[in-house]
């Protein structure tokens, strides 16, 4: 395997203008006509020497339900990567519209506690471009190491679904069965989600995408209202989990319907543990407690 | 004006001189009697009465009856659940406002709904081991008066102006306000963890172990009766003083039929898929009130010539792990009482009197079940199996919560010196002194159990 070098960004690029850029990319494409070519880039993108500011870290901790330690909760670190990793979906040869690009999953792997006084380096890279009943996915990977050295301390997969685009060469996969139905559990909380969270948790992870923003912001895009963002849930669900994950987890999150704000969510988390033995996963389901849709499902398990 | 010192001689020393190091050997703790104020549902007869007014009004009842005045007290401790953070030294305060002397240290407690129970195993433990001869127990609530706070948006602005040193900085400070940090922040009984209220919870747990609707109707209106035939029988003359024109609790209903309770919608548990069976009129109202228990060394009665109602043996908290439903929110007393028993080798069925505080009625009939359920003896209790059934006559004889009403703080000290008083008139049972077991369940899943006796 080749090694290719990393493209050395000189600091996190702005969100804000990655989003400008993926407009203006967006109707260059509808002119010119769309990349042709169904491969990925091969490039990494990383930044080096990155580092929490407290300030911030605090107000997403209060935010999401963690308590405020010097420990970066791994939400967080992922928040921290996403302008790099939205980067590597910014350029010219990556084959997908990034606007309306739909979160379908999301992975993650920490090996050890990371401190908010460490230097990070973070690269981020995009594979496993594949078919999906309705459109294509594609993987954005973000390793962080803590700056100089080799060591992957987390690794954040995150999946998206770009909709209605099906490039050539690459197939639908055959159809796996229907969805399997969901018949909702007894809760263990209920969130009250109010019409600012979007705003709110755009405020402490930096990510202004319009359709989590307003309602009027939301319409603009095609939504009914706006939705919150996939990635505060399962954060404030990982918060639930407690401090019985450890330092040390995998977490694993399968996005289904988007919540829409305001509103309610049901969750429920339940604990795999041999009696007496030591914690193994907590499972957790997220569903719309009116019409019992399921919102979102995954599992936070020891590594 | 004249200065007196305080009497350097401590709790009265009735063994001899204990030798450096060794450990005195411990003493009985007393209930000699206990005071409240009739319980208003909220919005009611103490609407402006602050926790502060409240707790005084009761104490000094307390201090009437017993002939307190200018009494140096060992140390008096109450608590409240909904507390102003100005109130930081509330006991204290009240204390101070009382007839007692103002020599009467006092602190404050706070354990969500187990706070008056907890303020009395405290205090009869330190008067056990002879630090002290004489002690006040206590809580108040008002779900009125309670206190609210400004919107974390408006606090955090307030906060960074008091630090800004410049008029630049200031007005950058004020530039951050929003219209919508001008909204104030209401308590509210919802878990901090889960989002679901407390009647949520319960719901979840009565549905869990099967409670009917007409079960808990049965034992909300024996409440009502029971706390109506009390009142009539003169049972509360001596253990309450009248308050802002109150002589009874306020949510009593003597005329209540199980027909009438029947009619009552739902409250709680209407999303959760199983039927929904609570009420209104099975769950405890908001309410405000307040409660005080006299605790004492024999010694220190007999000095004063005043009764000795029942000992407090001994006392248990436990807490569960209800964030991810392992247990149900208000079910920690169901694990705390077969502790406590078995530490005091006594068995469920060894009580005269069953204490068992109705936050709902699903929760006492949830820790029921639990009780008389193979199952949860075997696999969460460690027993051979269940852990036994009440005889259901000796419950909450004289009505609990659903009737009285529920002041957080306050319930324990009902409870407490209710409980003295009918052990105390039952006397001996068998040739053995009368037995009273006290449960009460608290929010973030925790309950404090004790056992009291007659003397």
């Amino acid at each position: 395997m080749t090694t290719i070098q990393p493209v050395i960004l000189g600091e996190m690029p702005s969100l804000s203008k990655l989003y400008i850029n993926a407009a203006a990319q967006a109707a260059r494409r509808r002119m010119l006509g769309s990349n042709d070519a169904p491969d990925l880039p091969d490039a990494r993108h990383e930044v080096r020497g990155v580092a929490a500011d407290v300030g911030n870290l605090t107000a997403y901790q209060h935010l999401i339900g963690e308590t405020a330690s010097d420990v970066l909760p791994a939400g967080f670190i992922h928040a921290l990567a996403f302008p790099l990793a939205m980067s590597v979906m910014s350029r010219d040869d990556f084959p997908l519209p990034l606007l309306g690009m739909v979160h379908l999953s999301n992975h993650i792997e920490q090996s050890s506690a990371v401190l908010f006084t460490e230097q990070l380096d973070i690269t981020a890279h995009v594979e496993n471009l594949r078919g999906h009943r309705s459109g294509t996915q594609v993987d954005v990977v973000a390793d962080v190491r803590a700056a100089g050295t080799a060591i992957i301390r987390w690794r954040g997969v995150s999946t998206y679904l770009a909709k209605g685009v099906f490039l050539p060469g690459i197939d639908k996969p055959s159809p796996t069965g229907g969805r399997t139905d969901f018949k909702a559990p007894y809760p263990t909380a209920l969130w009250q989600l109010g019409v600012d969270t979007g705003r709110a948790y755009a405020a402490v992870s930096g990510d202004f995408n319009p359709i989590h923003l307003s309602v009027l912001s939301a319409k603009a895009l095609g939504m009914r209202r706006s939705i919150a963002h996939g990635m505060y849930l399962a954060s404030r669900a990982l918060a639930d989990v407690g401090a019985v994950k450890g330092d040390s987890f995998s977490w694993h999150v399968d996005f289904e319907a988007p919540v829409f704000l305001p509103g309610r969510v049901a969750l429920d988390i339940s604990t795999v543990q041999l009696p007496g033995g030591p914690w193994r996963e907590s499972d957790f389901v997220a569903w719309n407690p009116r019409s019992g849709r399921r919102h979102f499902a995954g599992t936070v398990a020891a590594l | 004006m004249s200065v007196e010192g305080q009497s350097a001689s401590g709790p009265q020393e009735s063994s001899p001189q204990v030798a450096h190091a060794t450990v005195p050997t411990p003493r009985r703790a007393v209930v000699v009697g206990g005071n409240r104020i009739p319980f208003a549902r909220s919005g009611g007869a103490y609407t402006k009465s602050s926790n502060q007014d409240m707790l005084t009004a009761a104490l000094d009842g307390l201090i009437a009856r017993f002939g307190l005045q200018d009494e140096r007290i060992g140390e008096v401790a109450a608590g409240a659940v909904l507390k102003h953070s100005r109130d930081f030294n509330l006991t204290r305060e009240a204390v101070l406002g009382s007839a007692l002397s103002a020599e009467t240290p006092a602190y404050d407690v706070q354990q969500a709904c187990a706070t008056g129970l907890e303020t009395v195993l405290g205090l009869a433990n330190k008067i056990k081991l002879r630090q002290i001869d004489s002690a006040i127990a206590g809580g108040v609530d008002s779900a009125s008066d309670a206190p609210i706070a400004v919107s974390e948006g408006l606090r955090q602005v307030l906060l960074d102006l008091n630090r800004a040193k410049t008029l630049p900085q200031r007005l950058q400070v004020i530039s951050r306000l929003r219209p919508r940090d001008l909204a104030p922040d209401a308590p509210n009984t919802g878990e901090p963890r889960t989002g679901l209220s407390m009647g949520e919870h319960q719901a979840l747990t009565t549905a869990q172990w099967g409670i009917t609707r007409d079960a808990q109707d049965q034992l909300a209106f024996a409440s009502h009766r029971n706390l109506a035939a009390a009142y009539d029988a003169g049972f509360f003359d001596d253990l309450l003083t009248p308050y802002r024109g109150l002589t009874r609790d306020s949510n009593l209903r003597a005329d209540t039929t199980l027909e009438k309770l029947a009619t009552l919608k739902p409250v709680f548990g209407r999303n959760l898929g199983a039927e929904a069976t609570m009420t209104a009129g099975n769950s405890t109202p908001l309410t405000d009130g307040a409660s005080t228990v006299l605790l004492a060394a024999e010694e220190w009665a007999d000095a004063h010539d005043l009764p000795k109602l029942a000992a407090v043996v001994d006392g248990e908290a436990a807490a569960v792990d209800f964030v991810h439903g392992k247990d149900g929110l208000l079910m920690a007393p169901a694990f705390a009482v077969p502790r406590l028993l078995a530490r005091n080798g006594l068995s469920l069925a060894d009580f005269d009197f069953y204490e068992i505080h109705e936050a709902f009625a699903g929760t006492v009939l949830s820790t029921l079940a639990a009780w008389e359920d193979e199952e949860f003896g075997r696999t969460r209790l460690g027993l051979d199996g269940a852990f036994g059934s009440i005889d259901r006559a000796k419950l909450n004889v004289n009505g609990s919560s659903l009737a009285a009403g529920h002041p957080f703080a306050a319930t324990g000290g009902r409870i407490v010196a209710s409980l003295a008083k009918m052990l105390h008139a039952k006397g001996a049972v068998e040739g053995r002194p009368a037995r009273g077991l006290i449960s009460i369940c608290a929010a973030g899943g925790q309950g404090v159990v004790a056992i009291l006796e007659a003397l």
